[in-house]
């Protein structure tokens, strides 16, 4: 399986907790990745395209707050899958990462 | 306030494509305004030119595409660049005619006092293929193998009693050149024929080249040992017009902007299900392969065939490109093109509108 790239590994996790509409998805991500990933808008959308020609999001609803259009997106089953695949290799990765930490500096890992 | 910034962000939404802002266009903004800092009138410049980038990415289509992009790049600068060289042979046009054959004797009469030149004959035109200005009755020659006869025209002739020794003849004329306000370029010494392994190089022959202004002279002066009944020849060309610049850089540029439009429109309406998807495609190639390998191969060669060359002025851009010598490839690449384009507007086999689909 082809390793994901980390924006989109975030962008299904922003919306592996439920429908989220764009600034939501961007607002998701910051917190997931601890303030060190902030998508721009462009990018988010081409992200979204992407993914969703991927089959792996989908619009879910679409509502208006303030004057402005706001469209949420869900993850598909293919979306689930292909998430729930990359953190399972994320985790074999760190736990064989940490396993070696752990022999080298057995105090700090 | 808000208004304000709405505006400009529509303004650099113009980046997207027509049919994506009207299915996208208001979720795009609202994100925006929803990402923006309260009191902000205007959009970072990061901002900017990421909605540009991500614009420019929609036009191709094919989002999930990792190869459209680099389909994309080898169109538009291919594009561009034969645009550029069309447009610099455009500018040649600019270009003053050669000298008549009386100013030109009066010319090397100025540079070589003394010395009978014959074989003087007006210039038909700037540029000539054997001889003669382009027409249709070329197009054989041009087409078939010969287009690399197509070539800069001059106005030349040749002597063949030297009044003077070649050494005393090359001194002399550079002297009169830089007389007359010639800028004097060094002077090249070759051998008549070049061996890789030791022959008899045949003689050599020294060439003298000069600018004054727009017009550039060329002496090649031969040793007595080179058999040779008019051991010197003289002429004038042109040099380069300054108008070919503009005229090549505006080219290029609009030349890539159409490609690109082009390119993306084509992509766009060939995404999903459409009946010619796969012929297009291979048209495609073909178009890039006739337009590519010619100039892959042209290039080195001109760069090796003339950094020797004590030429002033580089040689048209179009030479650089393998023109005309692979015109025919040229016609077939544009032709298969044209084709590709006609197939992509064939009607769509689905009716559910893509995202991002041409309308």
């Amino acid at each position: 399986m082809k390793a994901m790239r980390e924006p989109t590994f975030l962008i299904l996790t922003a919306l592996a907790g439920g429908p989220r509409h764009g600034y939501g998805i961007v607002q998701e991500v910051q917190v997931v990745s601890g303030g060190r990933v902030g998508l721009l808008t462009g990018t988010l959308y081409t992200a979204l395209d992407r993914l969703s020609a991927e089959g792996l999001v989908e619009p879910d609803h679409e509502e208006e707050v303030d004057g402005r259009m706001r469209r949420y997106y869900r993850l598909t089953a293919e979306g689930l899958a292909a998430l729930t695949a990359e953190t399972a290799r994320l985790r074999q990765l760190t736990t064989a990462a940490e396993a070696r930490l752990r022999a080298v500096r057995p105090r700090t890992a | 306030m808000t208004d304000k910034l709405a505006r400009r962000y529509r303004r650099l939404l113009l980046a997207y494509p027509r049919a994506y802002r009207r299915s996208r266009g208001d979720e795009l903004l609202g994100a925006l305004l929803d990402a923006a800092a309260p009191g902000r009138t205007g959009p970072t410049v990061r901002e900017a030119a990421n909605l540009i980038r991500h614009g420019l990415r929609a036009h191709l289509g094919r989002p999930a595409s990792r190869t459209v992009v680099v389909w994309a790049v080898l169109t538009v600068v291919i594009s561009g660049v034969f645009s550029a060289a069309f447009a610099t042979r455009a500018g040649w046009e600019t270009a003053r005619p050669l000298p008549r054959t009386a100013q030109a004797r009066a010319m090397l009469a100025e540079i070589l006092p003394g010395q009978d030149f014959t074989g003087i004959h007006d210039a038909p035109a700037l540029f000539v293929i054997y001889g003669q200005p382009l027409s249709w009755n070329s197009a054989r020659d041009l087409l078939f193998g010969d287009g690399g006869e197509y070539d800069q025209s001059g106005i030349a002739g040749v002597a063949s009693a030297p009044t003077l020794p070649p050494q005393e003849t090359v001194e002399l004329v550079q002297h009169n050149l830089r007389a007359h306000g010639w800028t004097v370029y060094s002077l090249k010494v070759r051998d008549i024929y070049t061996c890789t392994e030791p022959c008899d190089p045949g003689g050599q022959y020294t060439t003298i080249v000069a600018q004054r202004g727009d017009t550039v002279f060329r002496m090649d002066v031969y040793s007595p040992q080179v058999p040779i009944s008019t051991p010197i020849s003289a002429g004038f060309v042109r040099a380069t017009p300054f108008a070919v610049y503009p005229f090549g850089l505006t080219g290029g540029i609009l030349g890539a902007v159409v490609a690109f439009l082009l390119f993306g429109w084509a992509s766009r309406r060939t995404e999903g299900r459409h009946p010619a998807r796969g012929v297009v495609k291979l048209l495609l190639s073909v178009t890039l392969f006739f337009w590519w390998a010619p100039t892959l191969y042209a290039v080195p060669w001109m760069a090796r065939h003339y950094q020797d060359e004590p030429n002033p002025s580089w040689p048209p851009m179009w030479e650089w490109l393998g023109q005309p010598t692979f015109s025919l490839l040229f016609l077939i690449a544009c032709g298969s093109a044209l084709l590709g384009l006609a197939l992509a507007a064939l009607p769509r086999g689905d009716r559910e509108p893509l995202s991002t689909a041409a309308v």
